[in-house]
């Protein structure tokens, strides 16, 4: 049989957790087990990979038929590919106060239900609230003779409200996910905050759409640094030809405020101590005072492309590495808020997110705020909802013309290639000249 | 396929959990699937899969808890945590799991026996793919084929044991010229019913028609989406709208509403259990299942049901569970939307191939706003100037009031056979 080039074993085995509340009733609430592994080899050309249910209990002679297989699937592939060399190692693991693994289900059934009673007001007429918790261990080994493994347990919760009058009806959202520790305790205000909101959307206008100044707040714009920024720097949409940043790097691309990261080594929900390929994660600074400075890699695209580190390929448990975004999120400028609105003068502050999407080749995104407010004279005026915001990235980027000094992150989940990994998305408030509001009022 | 008893571990789970609980239900899912992925014009990867799954659901004192596990030597521990599960969920009403009752009629087959997971299945979609986007000057960026045979065994300690089995194929080509996309793709359960050389050249026409696209005014217009519009925006917001677990917790549209006329009379939407690829005789609970007038001639006619949200409120389950993890859910097996077919696309319109964001609308309002791709304008037929960039914004409940009408041939994407839909008087957002 033809020996790899190279091959690399990334197994994934746990617990998960999930609590369902609706309306006052557990709905549900379990735990169920998983363990996968995704083995890579590279044989003469491009990747073979089969993916092994159960891995923990195969045998050596086992992995050697799977790797035999891998190559099998290898054989039919043409594109040639080179690993570029990146420093191979992990990263410490936070120590968190108390594993939420290790806290019974009883007591994080009483902590759910104590944020969801809460946003169980006047008003409201429909409550969900879920808790869900992935305790897993990630064992990375690879021809070379890397060995690695690392605990981790993601948990959070989110609460919707659904506030109704006369047949009519607006829901909102809170959530916070996170990797330390059960983060459940002493949350009732979070409860209380969808519901207030959702009650308040009652009486909000439907958004006018139009060409105008926005301002986005921290978790709208952490979207626009995810979706239009991020997924455009990925290093293998660049090597596709389906990113407009391709062949940018150098080449100012936004206001001299602008400055973007990807963060992996920050103790945020998108932290890994250790990539998908066993690379040692590290910071890019992906746009630095406007200019485009660094792609995100693995080690293939590092190799073929250049200009900006590897260590950012991630995968769930059983799937193929991509190149993913983890921390991401615009560096603080040096405007206050209330600057920002003043200097805004006329058009609309969008708040909060309901997600996005982008076309990278196309250069275009689209994303959705879960309300806002409109800006008259620089100053706060009446809420509005569904309100959205798409427009080209390339001109987006030279739009923002001020930014905030107060930045926050938000956690969430990214779903591209159809593989969901968890990320944090942040920024300070934002102003974006002429951007492409979308809504129907009249 | 796997290499142990799964009919033994089954009979055991069963044994035991008649021992610890009132009722027991197994379901064992096992796979196995074949890929190969194009990085622009060239196989990067290809690779494959045997997959399985034991998902354990026990009711006791009309307490349920389910877990799952694809370890075969841990199901007595995936049992246990299914029974400690149920301790927390509330007690319910519950008149028990289905068992092998009399069955509806006769869906159409979903399993293709010609079909060998072999990877010269998928080179040989690959090649046609390719061969299909060479009329176009684009570049291709990427796509690939898949094949998969999977098949599912569900028991239950009421008696009933129900089978089947199931195959794909599947391929997609994405490309682009400049900076316009094209994106396309098709599935089926047979192998010949694949085209993967139509699948590349729709692909590399929707890039290079793209070129060049102009700008469209803020305004109001005529507005076609594609059936993959449709889909997105009507699959997303109306359908669980229906579901009876929305209505009764009342985060639905249409609570409140059965019985009455709430869209177009022309309109009507229809689960098949028995026509399309998400084919099948029992549900995924083992509840026969059967057709069902979800909504018709604009009147919501019924509500869609499991067991557990049925027997919740005192109604009856419609056989509409599926199950994507440990718990079923409620779903549909082949959804059609109908309504009065004709010729739309003479008139002069905005047609919208694809949406962008279209999971951000307000799922509880149907208040939506996406960016379009491949927007064109169409007249008498044919395409006329493409659209770069237009953004569209609606509710999708009342647009549903008013069809301007809906093509004469749908498209089956996946289970949802969806025609071209056609909207007067619709707000685009331009430049």
């Amino acid at each position: 049989m033809e020996e790899p080039k190279y091959y690399d074993i990334r197994h994934v085995c746990g617990v998960s957790t999930h609590i369902d509340i609706e309306n006052g009733i557990i709905d549900s609430a379990g735990s169920s087990f998983f363990d996968v592994a995704l083995l890579r080899v590279l044989g003469r050309k491009g990747w073979g990979l089969v993916n092994i249910e159960n891995f923990g209990s195969r045998s050596k002679r086992e992995i050697e038929g799977f790797i035999a297989e891998a190559m099998r699937f290898a054989s039919v592939t043409d594109e040639e590919i080179v690993l570029g060399d990146a420093p191979s190692g992990m990263l410490s693991v936070p120590k968190i106060d108390g594993n939420p693994a290790d806290v019974p289900l009883e007591e994080k059934c009483e902590l759910l239900k104590s944020i969801e009673a809460a946003a169980r007001i006047d008003g409201i007429i429909s409550t969900r609230a879920g808790y869900s918790e992935g305790s897993s261990t990630v064992y990375f080994t690879d021809s070379c003779g890397n060995e690695y493994s690392y605990p981790v347990c993601r948990s959070g919760y989110g609460i919707n409200a659904i506030a109704g009058r006369n047949g009519d009806m607006q829901a909102a959202r809170e959530s916070e996910r996170t990797i330390g520790g059960l983060n459940m305790y002493h949350r009732e205000h979070k409860g209380l905050e969808a519901a207030e909101r959702a009650l308040k959307l009652l009486d909000a206008s439907p958004a006018k759409g139009g060409i105008m100044n926005a301002v986005l707040d921290q978790e709208l714009a952490g979207v626009f640094a995810h979706e239009a920024v991020g997924h455009a720097s990925e290093g293998d949409l660049v090597k596709e030809g389906i990113s407009v940043l391709k062949g940018r790097v150098g080449e100012n691309i936004g206001d001299s405020t602008l400055s973007v990261t990807d963060d992996p080594t920050l103790h945020e929900f998108g932290f890994m101590p250790l990539d998908a390929e066993g690379v040692k994660p590290m910071k890019t600074e992906i746009i630095k005072n406007g200019v485009l400075n660094s792609y995100l890699h693995n080690r293939q695209t590092l190799a073929l492309i250049g200009d900006g580190d590897a260590g950012h390929a991630r995968a769930e448990g059983g799937a193929v590495p991509q190149v993913r975004m983890s921390n991401t999120f615009i560096e603080n400028g040096d405007s206050t808020y209330d600057e920002i609105i003043a200097e805004c003068r006329s058009g609309v502050l969008l708040k909060g997110s309901r997600g996005g999407q982008v076309d990278p080749g196309r250069g275009v995104f689209q994303f959705n705020a879960e309300y806002g407010y409109i800006i008259e004279n620089g100053e706060l005026a009446g809420m509005i909802r569904d309100v959205s915001l798409s427009g080209d990235i390339l001109k987006t980027m030279h739009n923002i013309v001020l930014c905030g000094d107060d930045l926050r992150l938000n956690q969430g989940y990214c779903g591209k290639g159809g593989q969901s990994v968890p990320v944090t998305d942040g920024s300070p408030h934002i102003l974006l000249k002429d951007a492409v509001v979308g809504g129907q009022g009249a | 396929m796997p290499e142990f008893d799964s009919n033994s571990i089954i009979d055991d789970i069963l044994r035991k959990g008649e021992k610890i609980a009132d009722e027991v239900e197994v379901v064992f899912g096992t796979g196995k699937s074949i890929h190969a992925s194009l990085k622009g014009r060239e196989i990067g990867e290809a690779g494959g899969s045997t997959s399985w799954i034991f998902c354990i659901r026990i009711i006791d004192d009309g307490m349920i808890g389910s877990s799952t596990t694809n370890d075969p030597e841990r199901w007595e521990e995936c049992l246990d945590a299914a029974k400690a599960g149920s301790k927390f969920a509330a007690a319910q009403e519950w008149g028990g799991l289905p068992g092998s009752s009399a069955t509806n009629g006769t869906p159409e087959s979903v399993f293709d026996e010609k079909i060998v997971l072999d990877s010269t299945l998928l080179t040989g979609y690959i090649e046609e793919l390719l061969n299909g986007a060479s009329g176009y000057d684009v570049n291709v960026a990427g796509g690939g084929a898949s094949a998969s045979s999977s098949s599912f065994k569900l028991a239950n300690s009421a008696g009933l044991v129900y089978e089947g089995s199931k195959t794909r194929v599947s391929a997609s080509l994405e490309t682009i010229s400049g900076t316009s996309t094209g994106y396309e793709s098709d599935s089926s359960c047979f192998a010949d019913r694949l085209n993967p050389f139509d699948i590349g050249e729709k692909a590399a026409y929707l890039a290079s028609h793209s070129v060049g696209a102009g700008e469209v005014d803020t305004g109001t217009y005529d507005v076609i989406l594609s059936p993959i519009a449709a889909a997105q925006l009507i699959g997303g917001i109306v359908v669980p709208a229906l579901s009876g677990k929305n209505v009764k917790a009342g985060r639905s549209y249409f609570a409140g509403k059965l019985g009455e006329k709430c869209l177009d009379e022309s309109f009507s939407l229809r689960d098949d259990p028995f026509s399309g690829q998400g084919s099948r005789i029992r549900d995924a609970e083992g509840v026969p299942t059967r057709p069902l007038d979800l909504i018709k001639d604009g009147v919501v006619n019924i509500f869609t049901y499991d067991l557990k949200t049925a027997y919740k409120y005192g109604e009856e389950s419609t056989g509409s569970a599926v199950r994507s993890g440990s718990s079923p859910s409620i779903g549909f097996h082949n959804l059609y939307f109908e309504g009065g077919r004709q010729d739309i696309f003479d008139e002069k319109a905005l047609y919208v191939h694809d949406v962008i964001g279209a999971h951000t609308a307000n799922g509880i309002t149907g208040d939506f706003s996406v960016e379009t791709s491949n927007a064109t304008w169409k007249e008498g037929g044919s395409d006329g100037d493409a659209v770069r960039s237009a953004m569209l914004s609606g509710n999708i409940f009342e647009m549903l009031k008013s069809i301007a009408g809906v093509s004469k041939e749908p498209r089956e994407l996946g289970n949802v056979i969806m025609p071209s839909v056609r909207f007067n008087n619709t707000r685009v957002v331009g430049k």
